[in-house]
């Protein structure tokens, strides 16, 4: 297909792909007390800084801000590094019942997370851990590890296997193949791992909700969501601010790594 | 990384520990400190009023030198498991909201909540509560919890709409009829419904504005939802429908705008909806007004208005019983419910304390006189699984309104199981 | 090659322990506690009464639980043939192509949103008379369906705002397949003068397996697991209508506190889930490596 040819079909789906943006775009920025549902598409009004400090003033998201930018960076990191040693223990050093080993650890990830919360928080307060910073990044970590361990052992099967018997040859030890080689010719799926996940934890709702109350370990999006509620509580303009303001942060980290995804890193130069 | 690991060892260690802990015993809990000032840890499912609890610390801080911590839960579902779990361990609340009725009997019966007789008798004998309130608070001849909100299921109307319409406030079931056919024929939708959680406020007017025993009967057991009054009641329902009556199911226009932009003209809600309304930018009396909807049927003696209470309780084994008990007396007392009114702007279950809106001053002191007769609303009257059931059913009736049958023995059935489990 | 990998079992053993043990301690310690519940009676207060395969039994009869267990097979359907299909479109349409990198960002963003405004928006555009009724009407178009009430539509219109949300990650994860693939096979093929179809039937499909495994195996476990996007816009009405079997199981524990019958359908869920992700996985990887 041509390019322009191409590059018309995505501008094209692209803009369509925005609309829903732009609706919550428009209608965050309506005042809610000229707010209607019948204009859905217009914009009236540009209120939509007075209703981000309305949702900050409502929620008190400003305590939240710091621990959950903590949870969003250090348990993706983490969960990144102990998945790509899992797929590398697999794939690499051909670890005996790998794939039975494989399958333990995606399993963690095959069951709906509703069904750990009442355990987990039960398992929390007794051994202190509940409404701690270190509890949220220990759960975040696990929660990401599966997805983590799923891509780079499936990213390293792409690895001709002679990359690793030439690095033994030359005398490097496992850790440093790891470190020095298998780990930098997977950066794109490490950023993009890291990327996903860190979206994942700071979108997350349930998890915070269970096991944190404090404003200073709860993650932003549960703050956020008490906003929400039959009983009295936020416009929907004032709660679509408030989405556009906690998503800001995501938006942004996309934006800025699209570089990371455009470098063709080729497998085969190795 | 040594460090980490010797950290995730200790943490597996402790989670595994703990994990055997918890198959082997139940019920932890701390010993009640016996502080009465300081400031008490709050959980409440309507995170939505976190800023007005804030609001209200000012004036306990000066009376009781209390101030509430307050976290607040969006989902309600997962608040009461959450709260449930917390008796379970040394977390168990100081102070947290919860429902009345069959929610309220459960975790009584189990021992978990600190009892406030003493609190009732004093505010009974001050005049700060009725005695029919204190009812909804009983179980076993004993009270738990103190009243944190009271609201009536009235109906709301855009006022524009009815003065445009020329029609007067009903005082008479037919008077309401009449107005909904004059608004339909004017091509506007009289009233507002939604196939999702609130299903159930107009089969409870209904039915409870027909024949509230046969109201109680449902919630006891003694009456079946297949029961031939129920089903004419349902079918009066249907006729409604048929007459389009009720907006469209498919809507999730937030009800406060849907009044405000004329979608219809009247919503059936509680009285805690002013505050929606403001928000949404109408003024309380001026673009808005309510009235008690009248009886169904015109033999009753008195109009029957339904009547929704949240509780505030104190955990039995909390570490802050003592605090939360002392922060419950203050709660009942003139002064914390004037200033409560004030930053809420609620109706006020204490009648000597000051209401702010004179719309919902006035409907309280009107739902009090000899007239009305309050029952439980139907979301706390009705036990939980048969409510899960009926609110089900509710919304499928009015997703697609027809014979009411089928819709009916559904609940039955779920009821028949309820009632035989009972036993 | 067999006796050389085993020299470094002890050394694999040490980089797979930090995932197996922290999956183990915060994600299967819970399930235990969890699957135990399902074989008992429980309210959550006191102590549970076990009741054995009481609460599977009274999970089968329930005919709701059935239309649960059909919709929730709807998602995995509509979730294979929307986000992954569009997603590898989107891949192949920005591979190799000036700007390709900006061009992708609009189907990212959704990504990006909070599952809250998310939720939001979309019930805001598919609501009777929402923007989307208004859109259509302003092409003539005023006979809409009731697009959140009516099944099986409204599973088809969640599954379609699902996949507005997670098109671009699968982009992405294809995107990432595509720029692994060595670039000496491709110059070979198109010297030979593949070009477009049997480029990517000969090429670019066989050499994107791993990463489609990932896409595919990931989408499935998703779909399975479907809660957020109806909890938000339907509840799973009119009448359970809409449910998955992840809202039931939700629904039985948080709503109803009927632990033991919410823990047995979680359970269900997860076999479920597990046989499909195995048999999957088998049949996809053991081609490509020896275990």
């Amino acid at each position: 297909m041509s390019r322009i040819l191409r590059t018309s079909v995505l501008v094209v789906f692209g803009v369509i792909w925005l609309l829903p943006v732009y609706l919550l775009i428009v209608n965050a920025a309506k005042s809610p007390l000229t707010f209607t549902s019948t204009e859905s598409w217009v914009p009236t009004d540009f209120s939509l800084l007075g209703n981000i400090a309305e949702a900050l003033q409502l929620s008190g998201l400003g305590d939240s801000v710091l621990s959950t930018l903590i949870y969003a960076l250090v348990s993706p990191a983490v969960a990144v590094l102990v998945g790509a040693a899992a797929g590398f223990a697999i794939v690499a050093l051909r670890l005996k019942h790998g794939f039975a080993w494989f399958v333990v650890i995606f399993g963690g990830t095959v069951f709906p997370l509703q069904m750990v919360l009442l355990p987990l928080f039960d398992g929390y307060s007794r051994v202190g851990l509940f409404d701690t910073q270190l509890g949220m990044i220990l759960v975040y970590t696990a929660i990401s590890i599966p997805f983590s361990a799923f891509v780079m052992r499936n990213f390293f099967t792409g690895v001709a296997h002679n990359v690793f018997e030439a690095a033994v040859l030359d005398g490097a030890t496992t850790w440093r193949i790891f470190a020095r080689l298998y780990l930098p010719m997977a950066s794109s799926a490490l950023v993009a791992i890291f990327i996903l996940q860190a979206t994942f934890v700071w979108n997350d709702l349930l998890l915070g909700l269970t096991l944190s109350q404090s404003d200073n370990v709860r993650p932003i999006v549960t703050t956020l969501a008490g906003m929400q509620s039959t009983y009295g509580g936020a416009q929907l303009s004032t709660v679509l601010a408030a989405g556009v303001l906690v998503s800001l942060p995501t938006v942004v980290l996309f934006l800025l790594t699209q570089k990371f995804f455009a470098r063709g890193l080729a497998l085969g130069q190795y | 990384m040594n460090s980490r690991r010797t950290k995730i060892g200790a943490a597996v260690a402790a989670l595994a520990a703990s994990a055997m802990l918890l198959a082997a015993c139940s019920g932890g809990g701390a010993a009640d400190s016996g502080e009465t000032t300081g400031t008490l840890d709050f959980y409440t499912n309507k995170a939505a009023w976190e800023p007005d609890f804030d609001e209200l610390n000012g004036a306990s801080e000066t009376s009781v030198d209390i101030s509430l911590n307050t976290t607040g839960y969006s989902d309600a579902d997962q608040y009461d498991a959450f709260i449930k779990q917390s008796f379970r361990t040394s977390k168990s609340p100081g102070l947290f909201t919860w429902q009345t009725g069959s929610s309220l009997t459960e975790l009584v019966d189990e021992g978990l909540i600190a009892e406030t007789t003493d609190i009732w008798s004093n505010a009974v004998d001050e005049g700060w509560v009725t005695e029919d309130l204190r009812e909804t608070y009983t179980v076993d001849g004993k009270q738990y919890c103190v009243p944190m909100n009271i609201a009536y299921w009235v109906m709301y109307y855009n006022t524009k709409i009815f003065e445009e319409q020329g029609i007067e406030v009903p005082t008479t079931w037919e008077e309401l009829d009449a107005a909904a056919e004059t608004l339909k024929s004017a091509g506007i939708t009289p009233y507002y419904q939604t196939s999702t959680l609130f299903t159930f406020q107009w089969f409870q007017q209904m039915v409870a504005g027909t024949d509230p025993e046969l109201y109680e009967g449902l919630s006891t057991g003694e009456v079946e939802y297949t029961d031939p009054e129920i089903v004419d009641i349902m079918n009066m329902w249907l006729d409604q429908h048929e007459a389009g009556w009720f907006s469209d199911a498919g809507s999730t226009v937030d009800p406060a705008v849907g009044l405000k932009q004329g979608d219809y003209a009247m919503i059936n809600f509680g009285s805690f909806f002013n505050g929606s309304l403001d928000g949404a930018g109408m003024v309380s009396g001026e673009d808005y007004d309510m009235f008690v909807i009248p009886k169904t049927n015109p033999d009753l003696e008195r109009t029957p208005v339904a009547v929704e209470s949240g509780p505030l309780c104190v955990a039995e084994n909390a570490a802050q019983k003592a605090l939360g008990l002392a922060y419950s007396e203050w709660w009942m007392s003139p002064e914390a419910q004037t200033a409560w009114s004030e930053a809420r702007g609620d109706v006020a279950f204490n009648p000597k304390a000051t209401v702010s809106d004179p719309m919902l001053d006035e409907l309280g002191t009107t739902v009090a006189s000899d007239d009305y007769l309050v029952y439980d609303r139907y979301y706390e009257a009705t036990p939980t699984p048969i409510l899960t059931v009926a609110l089900e059913q509710f919304g499928a009736f009015i997703a697609n309104p027809g014979d009411p049958l089928p819709f009916l023995e559904i609940i039955q059935a779920e009821a028949d199981k309820y009632w035989a489990d009972q036993e | 090659m067999a006796s050389r990998g085993s020299q470094y079992q002890w050394s694999a053993r040490g980089f797979i322990a930090p995932g197996v043990i922290l999956v183990a301690v915060l994600l299967y310690l819970p399930l235990l506690w969890t699957t135990f519940l399902s074989f008992t009676e429980y309210n959550g207060l006191g102590d549970p009464d076990w009741i054995g395969f009481g609460n599977f039994a009274e999970m089968f009869e329930d005919p709701g639980f059935i239309v649960s267990l059909l919709n929730t097979l709807l998602w995995v359907v509509g979730t294979l043939l929307i986000p992954v299909g569009i997603g590898l479109a989107l891949a192949l349409l920005t591979w190799n192509l000036p700007g390709g990198v900006w061009l992708r960002v609009p189907f990212l963003i959704p990504y990006a949103l909070s599952g809250i405004g998310v939720g939001l928006i979309w019930s805001f555009i598919l609501s009777s008379n929402g923007a989307l009724d208004q859109a259509l009407g302003a092409f003539g178009i005023a006979d809409t369906p009731r697009w959140l009430v009516d099944a099986p539509l409204n599973t088809v219109v969640m599954i379609i705002a699902a996949a507005w949300q997670g098109v671009g990650v699968n982009a992405l994860l294809f995107t990432i397949g595509l720029n692994s693939i060595p670039k000496e096979p491709l110059e070979a093929a198109r010297v030979d003068g593949a070009t477009g179809g049997r480029l990517f039937t000969s090429i670019l499909w066989p050499m994107l397996r791993p990463l489609t495994a990932v896409v595919v195996g990931l989408s499935i476990v998703a779909s399975l697991k479907t809660f957020d996007i109806v909890l938000g816009m339907t509840k799973g009405g009119p009448g359970g209508a809409s449910e998955t079997l992840a809202l039931t199981m939700y629904k039985e524990t948080f709503v109803n506190s009927d632990y033991g019958l919410g823990s047995a359908i979680a359970v269900f869920l997860t076999i479920v889930t597990m046989i499909a992700a195995v048999l999957y996985l088998r049949q996809q990887l053991s081609k490509k490596h020896e275990f």
